[in-house]
């Protein structure tokens, strides 16, 4: 028989589900619809994001860039080459995929801070190669992906909706079940002490790497539907740092460790920018408040929301931890350093 | 083929450029040797510095470089600040990757700050001699850039001697090679990596004045700038400064060279070459030692 705590759980993802489901015949209007559409497809990229971010630790500033690279590549294979929309998302997926082994190969022979600087460069030069290169990308001038289906716009957003919602399923299905394999055990224990995980035979390099190969992926399939969703590509935003900061406050804000937390993430920040947007328009303010919530999570709530509310559940609930349970190294650090001051 | 007298003047400019380049990569190693901190908010702190040589000269007519006499004692102290007050309260366990978010807020709020302030506008200070130039051996130098460099010189031979001379530098030193073995000699480690992040900063300051003696500046510049600086400090390895001085002149220069075949925006891809390059072949720089290896 399932536990109660299991049963609460399941029901709790298939509330979440309906109510994904249910959003776009409840919508008011198209706006509320589309800002929908763009929530969704932030909660697919943080979540994409969290395969590095969530198992191994590595932060990456330059998820926004594989995006970038995913929706031009499709664009691209649309507008030039003529290839059948859903065609040219596959492509662009596997080209990405590809891209990324290089990039990780070069990003992730040495430790986090040699990853974080690719990353960021990673979106810095390719602002520049797909601003200057303007023979194929359109340059500053932009790109205009054909629609793949003749609707009018309530429909095609809504359609767009259902595809969106489709690929975060799958990314948090893909997400479930490296967390509960061996694959996804090696990849923590690289979170949580790298060099303990090599001595211990974990194949660190090839297990990063193939982590970053699979959210390179599902990044840059998003990346592509927001293409042929949008119509619409410009290098600025495309490849924008903000982008990438957008995805890791998603995801730390929600919960890196919880299946959910970049959905919740998600859901929070994409309201909060869309609100921004129609409140103050296009000033400089966003990045005041970004950077703001930013800083303030990693401070205050480095674990995120959704472990916020299960301790202040735990609190008010019956104590139930059972003896086998996940102790991440700050937590063990903590408790070594309350055991030296207890003795002393 | 370019002319002999181009090539004189690309090398020259090349020159000037790297030293601009070697400061501001010494704070970045600064910061990464004393606590492992990728610091992205170094460049904001640099075009925030610029924004403020230009704010006084708008309003008060002073000349950037005595508005310098103001900035760098604030950027320390800010460096202090940052150190002790938020860096500090991160876990230990994750605070490589945690302190690169932080310092990536803080530039995004620097950014947005300046944006509110001032708006996008370009800006630019006109100087006197802004437009003044020597002639060397047929090439054209401005004056504002041999200024920069000389700048830049006289802050990193400070800082040379600060580091090698003094006794506070041998305790900077000590507590970015072995902090626990520093605190066993007694030395107050916590209160040097502050002063040690505040002169990093010191060197945003100056470097930012020398920025806005030549450049036309706004917000998003510092993104131009980061890109450029951590693909240098790589490439000299992580915490090396010789290395990273080195990494900066060559690059620099390279850079300069490439702008008569490939134009200016092409040519600053070579950062980014280099820096792929580096991480391919030989991830722990080229005069990185112990530290890089494991970063």
């Amino acid at each position: 028989m399932p536990s109660g705590s299991k049963v609460l759980k399941l029901a709790a993802v298939a509330l979440l589900a309906v109510a994904v489901l249910a959003f776009p015949s409840i919508a008011p209007n198209p706006y509320i619809l589309s800002a929908g559409v763009l929530v969704v497809y932030y909660a697919v990229l943080a979540t994409s994001w969290n395969f590095v971010g969530g198992f191994t630790g590595y932060i990456s500033l330059g998820h926004g860039a594989l995006a970038g690279l995913g929706a031009y590549s499709t664009g691209i294979l649309v507008a030039k080459a003529g290839l059948p929309p859903f065609l040219a998302l596959a492509a662009a997926g596997a080209f990405v995929g590809l891209l990324a082994v290089p990039i990780g190969l070069a990003a992730l022979r040495v430790r986090g801070a040699s990853f974080v600087i690719v990353s960021i460069s990673l979106v810095l030069i390719l602002l520049l190669v797909f601003q200057s290169w303007s023979s194929v990308t359109g340059g500053s001038r932009g790109l205009v992906v054909p629609r793949p289906f003749q609707l009018t716009r309530p429909e095609h957003h809504r359609i767009f909706y259902f595809l969106f919602a489709g690929l975060l399923a799958l990314a948090v299905l893909a997400w479930w079940l490296i967390d509960r394999s061996r694959f996804g055990l090696g990849l923590k224990s690289i979170r949580e002490d790298e060099d303990k995980a090599e001595a211990l035979g974990t194949a660190t390099y090839a297990y990063k790497l193939i982590v970053f190969v699979v959210s390179a992926v599902f990044t840059a399939l998003a990346g592509g539907l927001y293409a042929l969703w949008f119509g619409d590509l410009d290098p600025v935003f495309q490849f924008s740092i903000l982008t990438g900061s957008y995805l890791v406050l998603m995801a730390l804000l929600g919960g890196v460790r919880q299946l959910f937390g970049p959905v919740v993430g998600a859901l929070i920040v994409g309201i909060a920018l869309e609100f921004f947007k129609v409140e103050y328009g296009d000033t400089p303010l966003h990045l005041v408040a970004t950077g703001l919530l930013l800083a303030l999570v990693v401070l205050f709530m480095p674990d995120g929301v959704l472990p916020a509310i299960a301790d202040l559940i735990k609190r008010f609930g019956r104590s139930d931890r059972t003896s086998i349970r996940e102790v991440s190294a700050a937590e063990l650090r903590e408790q070594r350093l309350q055991n030296a001051g207890g003795t002393k | 083929m370019p002319s002999g007298a181009l090539l004189f003047q690309s090398v020259l400019l090349g020159i000037l450029l790297g030293g601009l380049y070697a400061l501001l990569a010494s704070g970045l190693t600064l910061y990464f040797g004393i606590m492992r901190v990728v610091m992205i908010a170094h460049s904001a702190f640099l075009i925030l510095a610029a924004y403020l040589g230009w704010w006084l000269h708008e309003r008060a007519g002073l000349d950037p470089l005595l508005a310098m006499l103001g900035t760098v004692p604030l950027f320390f102290g800010a460096g202090v600040l940052l150190q002790r007050v938020l860096l500090t309260r991160l876990r230990p366990a994750t605070l490589t990757m945690m302190s690169v978010l932080l310092t990536f807020a803080i530039a995004l709020l620097i950014e947005g700050l300046l944006g509110y302030a001032f708006t996008g506008t370009q800006r630019r200070v006109q100087l006197g001699y802004g437009s003044a130039s020597l002639e060397v051996f047929g090439a054209r130098v401005a004056v504002v850039k041999l200024i920069a460099f000389g700048l830049a010189v006289v802050a990193l031979g400070t800082l040379y001697v600060l580091m090698k001379r003094t006794r506070f530098g041998w305790a900077l030193r000590a507590t970015i090679q072995h902090r626990d073995a520093a605190r066993l000699l007694g030395i107050d480690t916590d209160r040097v990596a502050g002063y040690g992040f505040g002169i990093g900063l010191a060197t945003a300051a100056i470097g930012g004045t020398a920025l806005s003696l030549d450049t036309t500046i706004y917000p998003s510049l510092h993104w131009h700038w980061i890109g450029p600086l951590m693909a240098i400090i790589v490439v000299g390895g992580l915490g090396s400064v010789p290395g990273a001085a080195i990494a900066a002149m060559v690059l620099g220069m390279a850079q300069s060279l490439l702008q008569i075949p490939m134009g200016t925006t092409w040519a600053q891809t070579v950062f980014y070459v280099a820096l792929f390059a580096t991480l391919a072949i030989r991830p722990q720089g080229f005069f990185g030692g112990r530290l890089a290896q494991r970063f």
